[in-house]
């Protein structure tokens, strides 16, 4: 007998799914589901099926990571949403692939190639699924490495500031002054690993003790005593851009 | 001199040069303004009064001197200053373009197309495998529809209760595809429904609390909407006990809408505020003013 296991994070997807397969292919049992990737794989190794439809987004391991940990012992077919750039990996790789929502048609044609393939041992895609996994990750939004949030303590709780809300960052004596449109708070983070964690191309340094949102800039003037002083938008206090900084609006 | 007595006399004539070059800038800039007649009457004073206490001399270097300043500097000077007022005006300008922009869109439709195929694709499954939920799902999705869209938006949506009543129709299609993986708590009084509450703020929060903090979750989780008046504040807070907040995952369109919508809305006496609670998750919170008198 011929077994399957179906991995989608939504029940109606998969009883859409088993309801499909039990009108195309009814000799083919489907011995277990599985919501997640993590449960995908244990279960996977408990009933060792033939065939394992893996949907790619859910939750915990994805479907492409669990598919790294199977392809050597079961034929795998990915199920899902529109994106571009897997399809394209997938029609590269040669792989097995369906597009939710799962049409009668093109699975009836899945299933004829499973048959003929189940004959021989699954093909090795080990090198396919490291490209896709790559290129997955570079769809996604770049730069995840800078510091997007800063945390502060108000009163008993943990407030998180993004770093679109803040205007600028001061070092005091002991804090960091982090100042909002709206709000000015202390964290105990230094300048220095501010300076270090964040965006480059969001904040710039100005003076040893002061860094700026770049984007809120609204001009730099002289003041009476020649200090080159930073306005910014929504904000009436000036900060003053050191001399070695102010290389940094030669051109504005 | 020991090196402490050269530091501080130091110290000193850099202060008094400071304070020199700011009285010098002030000279300069109130002789690029001045008007001429106005100068050659100081100038006639000037030689009359200095001349009378025997400093003529110095009276006419006065002249010389802010004679060829304004000469040579002051047209500069001048169209520098009236830029900056300039300047000052097209700010203005820009704001209320930006005004009109958010404004704009704020009441284009935000319906995610994701999500409508999403739930079309859903709806699509549960006719075959399930076709009472099917209906439920897709009533819902009508529901959702007509309070997002801004063709379909009935007047008058602006209230808590209105934008509860869209919130529980999204989240009623998302439970129908998370299951239980995704439960849900409204803690609203009765008497909070017909107070105004900017419209697509609550939905926003939601889809967040879903998206970043359930949908990556393995077990999921429950997501509270609870609205309460703290003094003069409507305090509308939606809280998940995902997986948190990514320290290094920029926050999305969302938050800067609703940020940039409540300036709008509200000035400085609203806000948008994030926490990240000690036992997990993540609660935002929407801050406005509140009188009793809008309730009368």
């Amino acid at each position: 007998m011929i077994t399957a296991l179906i991995a989608d994070d939504e029940a109606p997807m998969r009883d859409q799914l088993r309801a499909r397969l039990l009108a195309v292919w009814p000799a083919l049992a489907i011995v277990a589901e599985a919501a997640n990737g993590n449960d995908a794989v244990a279960l996977a190794q408990q009933h060792s099926p033939d065939i394992v439809f893996l949907d790619i987004r859910m939750p915990g391991m994805s479907g492409i990571e669990a598919a790294r940990q199977l392809y050597s012992r079961c034929h795998i077919v990915f199920v899902t949403a529109y994106d571009q750039y897997a399809l394209d990996a997938f029609e590269q790789g040669a792989m097995d692939y369906l597009l939710k929502p799962v049409t009668a048609e093109r699975l009836e044609r899945t299933c004829e190639r499973l048959r003929t393939r189940l004959a021989r041992p699954p093909q090795d895609i080990g090198a396919q699924l490291a490209q896709l996994a790559q290129v997955l990750q570079q769809a996604t939004p770049a730069k995840p490495s800078y510091l997007r949030w800063i945390q502060a303590q108000v009163g008993g709780n943990l407030r998180m500031v993004s770093t679109r809300e803040v205007l600028f960052f001061q070092s005091d004596e002991k804090y960091t002054r982090v100042q909002t449109a709206t709000a000015e708070l202390l964290i105990r983070k230094t300048l220095k690993e501010l300076s270090d964690e964040l965006d480059p191309d969001e904040f710039w340094r100005i003076h040893r003790s002061t860094l700026v949102r770049v984007d809120a800039i609204v001009e730099v003037t002289r003041d009476m005593r020649g200090r080159h002083m930073l306005r910014l938008r929504g904000h009436k206090e000036e900060l003053e851009i050191s001399r070695n900084h102010t290389h940094l609006f030669q051109q504005m | 001199m020991p090196p402490s007595q050269v530091n501080r006399a130091l110290d000193g004539l850099r202060d008094a040069l400071g304070e020199l070059t700011v009285v010098w800038w002030r000279f300069v800039d109130w002789l690029a303004l001045v008007e001429w007649r106005r100068l050659v009457i100081i100038w006639l004073l000037a030689l009359v009064t200095l001349g009378f206490i025997h400093l003529g001399e110095q009276a006419v270097w006065f002249i010389f001197i802010s004679f060829g300043v304004k000469v040579l500097a002051g047209g500069k000077r001048k169209a520098e200053i009236e830029a900056r007022q300039a300047g000052i005006k097209a700010n203005v300008a820009n704001l209320e373009k930006q005004l009109t922009q958010a404004q704009m869109a704020a009441l284009q439709a935000q319906v995610e197309p994701h999500f409508l195929f999403n739930t079309l694709a859903l709806i699509g499954q549960l006719i075959e495998t399930d076709p009472p939920e099917a209906a439920r799902v897709h009533a819902h999705l009508i529901d959702y529809l007509r309070a997002t869209l801004p063709q379909l938006r009935a007047r008058g949506g602006g209230t808590l209760g209105k934008q509860c009543e869209m919130a529980r129709a999204y989240l009623a299609i998302m439970q129908a595809r998370m299951k239980e993986r995704l439960q849900v708590t409204f803690i609203v009084p009765v008497f909070l429904e017909s107070a105004p509450f900017p419209p697509l703020m609550l939905q926003s929060l939601i889809e967040n609390a879903i998206k970043h903090g359930l949908e990556p979750k393995i077990a999921g989780g429950l997501i509270t909407v609870r609205a309460q008046v703290i003094e003069a504040t409507l305090q509308v807070d939606v809280c998940d006990d995902g997986i948190g907040i990514n320290l290094h995952a920029a926050d999305g369109v969302g938050l800067a809408n609703i940020r940039e919508r409540l300036q709008l809305l509200y000035g400085g006496a609203a806000e948008l505020v994030i926490e990240a609670p000690l036992e997990g998750g993540c609660c935002a919170s929407i801050r406005l003013p509140y009188s009793m008198m809008e309730q009368a």
